[in-house]
């Protein structure tokens, strides 16, 4: 159950990630000759190309993982947790055969 | 708002080349997640083959690297993969290596001109990936026919046992040694980054071997180097108004799918696949290499070759890199499936096993 909010949240977390990814690339394309002609002056125009890819890894890459997230493919936790109980399961036994 | 660019410069898109560079982008995030580099190297031969000059395809490519790697990195970090104290150790001395490395181009090329680099840009990409992919690949057979675990290799544990001041600690990835043994293996990493593009080749194995530790930790850790040098290159490279916007962010639109699926699939997959990709790629790159090798030895005058013969070993040269590429995103995801199928079954097999 606990699964299926999580998918739950990350598709919408997902759709809105995916609407601001969508706007900036619009942004962008749409006005793609300007865009490039003022990001290539060099100089402090440098700054540009820089701050646009921070935002679009925001953005963009917060839309890539909830899309994964949603899709169910997320990253494997459990070993830990699973080597935690198997340490403590000895213990357990040693008193019931005591 | 209608601005007419400088087509010597910056080439008209097709959606041909938008797919290609999305696609290229996707497959290179995928690798790069998965073992901390080795998806750039593709990306500038291959913006170079849609007519993007030299320069502008580096200069993009590097634009796309580091918020990619930034984003790999805090991913993998989520998981307690990345050692951030080792990665920026790393990365200081791979900034004097990437000065060095440029340095020596500069000089070879004033020297022996365009196809003169290009030899030894190819020389050191074939060398290079020969011994230590070998290296690598031979030690991921090994230890997948043991247990799958890393073992520190002898050279790191005695490396490790020295103690020559200033000794560092890095807590994650569980390695005590001395600051000195780390500055040659992120010098030989700028170095490479600075002539292959790739200093991962170098860093990750280096990491392992040189430094002790473990793969996944290397690969993750790798990521922050990437970051802070391709940042650094990036302001360099953006400052002189290379860097074209609309291929960095069609690059990045892949790229960060498939960083984030490439960082996942290290959770799922077992430690020693990420030295079996990384081995593979290395050794089919430097098959691709050694193909293009022709080329420039006939523009030098030291071999003599027909020209349809050179061309016809370039064209194939291309594409065993991208089937290098291919190849690693194929095993990594093939490798994700299973991992994923066996853990589905055991859930099954345990929800049985419980009823």
């Amino acid at each position: 159950m606990a699964q299926e909010v999580t998918k739950k949240q990350a598709f919408f977390r997902m759709i809105g990630f995916g609407v601001a990814s969508a706007a900036v690339y619009a942004v962008v394309f749409q006005h793609a000759s300007a865009v490039t002609e003022v990001f290539s002056r060099g100089g402090v125009y440098a700054a540009a190309p820089i701050a646009t890819v921070f935002l679009v890894s925001y953005v963009h890459g917060g839309f890539a993982s909830n899309l994964w997230s949603a899709l169910g493919i997320t990253a494997k936790t459990q070993t830990k947790t699973v080597k935690a109980t198997q340490t403590k399961r000895p213990e357990v036994r040693a008193t019931l055969n005591a | 708002m209608d601005v007419a660019l400088d087509t010597l410069k910056f080439i008209d898109l097709t959606t041909s080349s938008i797919i290609f560079l999305f696609i290229v982008g996707f497959i290179g995030g995928l690798v790069s997640g998965f073992i901390g580099s080795g998806g750039a190297f593709v990306l500038t031969p291959g913006m170079m083959s849609l007519g993007v000059p030299g320069t502008v395809a580096v200069a993009s490519n590097m634009c796309h690297k580091f918020p990619k790697a930034l984003v790999g990195a805090i991913k993998r970090f989520r998981y307690g993969q990345v050692d951030i104290k080792l990665g920026l150790v790393m990365a200081a001395s791979a900034g004097i290596g990437v000065q060095v490395g440029i340095k020596i181009q500069n000089h070879i090329l004033e020297m022996w001109g365009q196809a003169g680099s290009n030899l030894y840009v190819s020389v050191s990409f074939v060398a290079v990936l020969v011994i230590v992919g070998s290296y690598v690949f031979y030690d991921a057979m090994k230890s997948s026919k043991n247990t799958g675990a890393d073992v520190t290799p002898a050279l790191a544990k005695r490396l490790q046992s020295i103690e020559l001041w200033p000794m560092i600690t890095f807590k994650t990835a569980g390695v005590r040694i001395s600051l000195w043994f780390t500055v040659p293996v992120g010098f030989a990493t700028g170095m490479l980054a600075a002539t292959i593009a790739v200093g991962g080749f170098i860093g990750v194995p280096g990491m392992i071997y040189v430094l002790g530790a473990g793969g996944l930790v290397a690969s993750a850790s790798e990521l922050v180097i990437a970051f802070a040098m391709g940042l650094g290159g990036t302001i360099n490279w953006a400052m002189h108004g290379m860097v074209d916007i609309r291929l960095t962010l069609i690059i990045l639109a892949g790229s960060l799918l498939g960083v984030q699926l490439g960082a996942i699939g290290t959770t799922l997959v077992r430690e020693v696949m990420i030295k079996i990709v990384m081995g593979s790629i290395m050794l089919i790159v430097a098959v691709s290499r050694a193909l293009a090798l022709p080329k420039y030895l006939v523009q030098l005058g030291l071999m003599d070759t027909a020209p349809e013969t050179v061309a016809f070993m370039d064209k194939a040269s291309f594409i065993i890199m991208c089937a290098a590429l291919t190849l690693g995103a194929v095993i990594i995801l093939g490798a994700m499936f299973k991992a994923r199928r066996a853990n589905a079954r055991l859930e099954q097999e345990e929800a049985f096993g419980q009823a």
